[in-house]
């Protein structure tokens, strides 16, 4: 079976975790990634904030999986010599450094579209390329800060809350902008620059209250709305169960789902209060809340759970990542990866969320050490011969 | 006037999708000048244009909810159920590149719409679902974003301590979902230039949701430890210098890592206060074991200025810090206007300019385009019948007078 992204060459020179993961979705497909590292570069991302160390570099196996590694010292004119003759064969270049760092680093477009006319320039920032904040450091903390979410998320009251995934958007449009532009490239011959950005990433996770929001203002989309106040009782809402556990419904149009749901909460369907739509949403929708807020607290969870089934209902428990983890399904689908490993016994590792029938993802290598496939690249890419590299290897050229 | 070349030119797209998650999809790929027929039910067509209100408020107007994520598409009606509906849909296929449908499986197969079906009709077709549970999954219950992001486990590690999980925003999930289910279609696109032959996609709600949990999710499926599943309070954070402060006016997200010279030169920049100064937050070890004590010695001190000032002296020393805006500030911000991620835009329903998402990835020779927002329900139904699909007039008048389309 052939790969998706089959003898496309993607040369990584990113060192975020998720602009490398961005890049590592390419390489799920087929494509050839090569990370160019530094010799200084500490070997993998650290994980200063683990509440306990990890047995492995869990990032590292994560956003650097399927990607071959070279190490060399681009100062030295040999090495630079080598990452041009890289970039020449490259299809695409992925890069996440600050602008000028990549100016003074010889990384820019200008100049690599000199080596390798048609190459696709893959640029991840914090805030995009133009604009006051264009320099500003790529944090998603920060980025999420800009966004607008983080005061609306929690319960009236409550400390702003950081969400955390906001850099996962930004990875997935790396990985679709590089392929947009591979599509017109195929096309037309030309290759451009494909711009990414966490304040972008950050907004289209947002994308519902912040288009509510330009469209309709006022203050309703600017500060937290109570659980108990949300516009549609039966939808969006979430209400604790009797051991704790939270449930949570989506009906939207709740005339459809009104007959099977109200007996279950102990309600006559007929109950002149909750007979219409309008009366479930508008005039007595802050009465129905407190009656669901009181049913849903006279079972559990798991026997929530198996009423929503039974009825097929929009309905489901608020779980925690040991649900996914115990999931057979997310393993059938391979979301998740469970590999036997020969030093550490089990890796449970994130799979692939997009099935192709034919150009199925694949894990074909664990992350690479720094340097793993220099002599391999130098050699096979670049037809350097062995008594060479070794001499560049013992210059300090290459690692 | 040049037309402006687009990176999808030539691209079909059928787009049976409904709500939020398959027409976002398409959106992506309407935005980069793909041709996208959304095709609807002619009665009411997508569920989407039903939507009145958004968190209690009225959408006003204008349905900002369908008109964003149909953008630059055209509308085509057809009654599926009827078999020359199907016919319409077969004669579509074999002039498309992109089957797209978020439709439940059930539907599709009493369609006569399996992926089987329209590779008979057209191989090169790339076959997509954006499904809830995935492909080889045993559910068959509704997916809807926050009863999928419910099961990820996502929402129940977020919030302070003891208050209710938080869904991560409206559509959170569906856009995330969205994006994937474009980067399917792209990725099979690209390898049809070498097989010449279409497969099928699937980018399911679960699947992506997962993915979105990443950076948390990973650390737990390694470490086993339950912290990174449950809600963590602020004011237990891992480095008490990375997290948010209350400054007088609003929050502010402080970014400093947590080493004795940035500790210095914060502490500077707040003035040096004595709380600050307290010999067990000296070293990083300190000030990580007495997080909470440190949290609350800065809350007041932060409190005394306003976000903005607080803003200017940190970065003046280069310590990385920034507002915690609201939408508010966020739909005036000069830097997503500078990046296109908030655009202008002519809306035919209010006849006015109307601001919209704009477009989250650039690209510099062929960027993508706003040039229409959400169809009109069936307007495009006859012209492409006649023009694209070889129907004569008086062909069209009769599947009209037997309603298959309206």
């Amino acid at each position: 079976m052939s790969r998706a992204l089959e003898g496309l060459i993607v040369l990584d020179r990113t060192g975020s975790f998720w602009a490398s993961l961005g890049v590592a979705l390419l390489g799920d497909f087929g494509a050839q990634v090569l990370r160019i590292e530094d010799p200084a570069a500490p070997a993998g991302t650290s994980d200063a904030a683990a509440p306990r160390p990890a047995p492995w570099d869990w990032e590292s196996e994560l956003a650097q999986r399927n990607k071959r590694s070279l190490v060399v010292d681009e100062r030295r004119p040999e090495g630079r010599a080598i990452v041009e003759a890289l970039v020449a064969r490259a299809d695409v270049v992925a890069i996440d450094r600050p602008l000028p760092e990549v100016l003074a680093s010889g990384w820019d477009y200008e100049t690599l579209v000199k080596l390798r006319p048609d190459v696709i320039y893959a640029r991840g920032t914090g805030f995009g390329p133009k604009g006051p904040d264009r320099e500003l450091p790529a944090l998603d903390e920060l980025a999420a800060a800009r966004a607008g979410m983080m005061p609306l998320l929690p319960q009236p009251g409550q400390p702003p809350v950081y969400p955390g995934h906001g850099s996962m958007y930004t990875a997935v449009m790396l990985a679709l902008g590089v392929l947009a532009a591979l599509e017109h490239r195929a096309e037309s011959g030309e290759g451009q620059i494909v711009d990414v950005s966490l304040l972008a990433g950050n907004m289209y996770g947002a994308s519902l209250d912040l288009q509510a929001y330009l469209a309709i203002g006022g203050e309703r989309l600017l500060a937290p709305v109570s659980r108990l106040d949300m516009g549609n009782p039966m939808s969006g809402t979430m209400y604790p169960a009797s051991d704790g556990k939270w449930v949570t419904l989506t009906m939207p149009d709740t005339g459809r789902w009104w007959p099977a749901f109200a007996p279950l909460v102990g309600i006559d369907p007929g109950d002149p209060r909750f007979d219409s739509h309008e009366k479930r949403c508008e005039h007595n929708r802050l009465e129905l809340m407190q009656e669901l807020e009181r049913a849903f607290g006279t079972r559990t969870a798991a026997q929530w759970r198996a009423a929503f089934d039974e009825h097929q209902l929009s309905a489901d428990v608020i779980e925690d990542y040991s649900y996914p983890e115990n999931d057979p399904s997310a393993y059938r689908n391979r979301y998740l990866l469970d590999l036997p490993h020969p030093s550490l016994g089990r890796l449970k590792l994130l799979g692939f969320p997009i099935f192709l029938s034919d150009g199925t993802p694949g894990l074909d290598r664990l992350a690479a050490c720094a340097g793993q496939h220099t002599g391999e690249v130098l050699h096979d890419w670049l037809g350097i011969d062995e008594d060479r590299i070794t001499e560049l290897r013992s210059q300090g050229v290459v690692g | 006037m040049t037309t402006q070349r687009a990176a999808l030119d030539g691209i079909r797209v059928i787009d049976l999708t409904v709500w939020f998650q398959g027409p976002v999809a398409a959106q992506h790929l309407a935005d980069f000048g793909a041709e996208v027929i959304h095709v609807e039910r002619p009665k009411g067509g997508d569920q989407g244009r039903g939507v009145r209100s958004i968190k209690a408020l009225p959408v006003g107007d204008w349905n900002q909810y369908f008109l964003v994520i149909n953008r630059n598409k055209k509308s085509l009606a057809v009654d599926l159920k009827q078999p020359q509906g199907r016919e319409i849909l077969y004669r579509l296929a074999e002039k498309s590149d992109v089957f797209l449908s978020n439709l439940a499986a059930e539907n599709l197969a009493a369609w006569g719409l399996t992926a089987d079906a329209l590779h008979a009709v057209n191989p090169r077709l790339v076959y997509a679902v954006t499904s809830g549970y995935g492909r080889w999954a045993t559910a068959t219950k509704p997916a809807f974003d926050m009863t999928v992001q419910a099961l990820t486990g996502l929402m129940n590690r977020l919030g302070e301590p003891g208050e209710p999980p938080i869904y991560l925003g409206m559509g959170s999930g569906d856009a995330f979902g969205g994006l994937l289910g474009a980067l399917g279609i792209l990725i099979a696109l690209q390898q049809r230039r070498r097989t010449g032959k279409g497969q099928i996609v699937d980018a399911s709600l679960y699947g992506a949701q997962l993915l979105l949990a990443a950076p948390t999710l990973q650390a737990y499926l390694a470490t086993g430890d339950a912290r990174y599943a449950r809600q963590r309070s602020r004011r237990t954070p891992e480095n008490p210098l990375w997290n948010p402060y209350p400054a007088h006016d609003r929050w502010l997200f402080l970014c400093v890592p947590n080493d004795d010279t940035s500790y210095a030169t914060l502490r500077r920049v707040l003035g040096d206060p004595p709380a600050a100064r307290e010999p067990r937050f000296a070293s990083a070890a300190g000030r990580r074991e007495h997080a909470t004590a440190l949290v609350d010695a800065l809350d007041p001190v932060f409190r005394e200025r306003s976000a903005e000032d607080w803003t200017a002296r940190l970065r003046a020393e280069d310590l990385a810090v920034s507002p915690i805006g609201t939408l508010r500030d966020l739909a005036e911000d000069p830097q997503a206007w500078a990046n296109d991620y908030l655009l202008e835009t002519f809306c035919e329903e209010v006849k006015r300019t109307v601001t919209v998402r704009g477009l989250p990835i650039g690209l510099s020779k062929t960027p993508g385009r706003v040039e229409s927002l959400g169809p009109e329900l069936g307007q495009d139904t006859e012209l492409l019948l006649a023009d694209l699909l070889g129907y004569t007039w008086d062909e069209i008048g009769a599947l009209k007078d037997a309603k298959v389309i309206p």
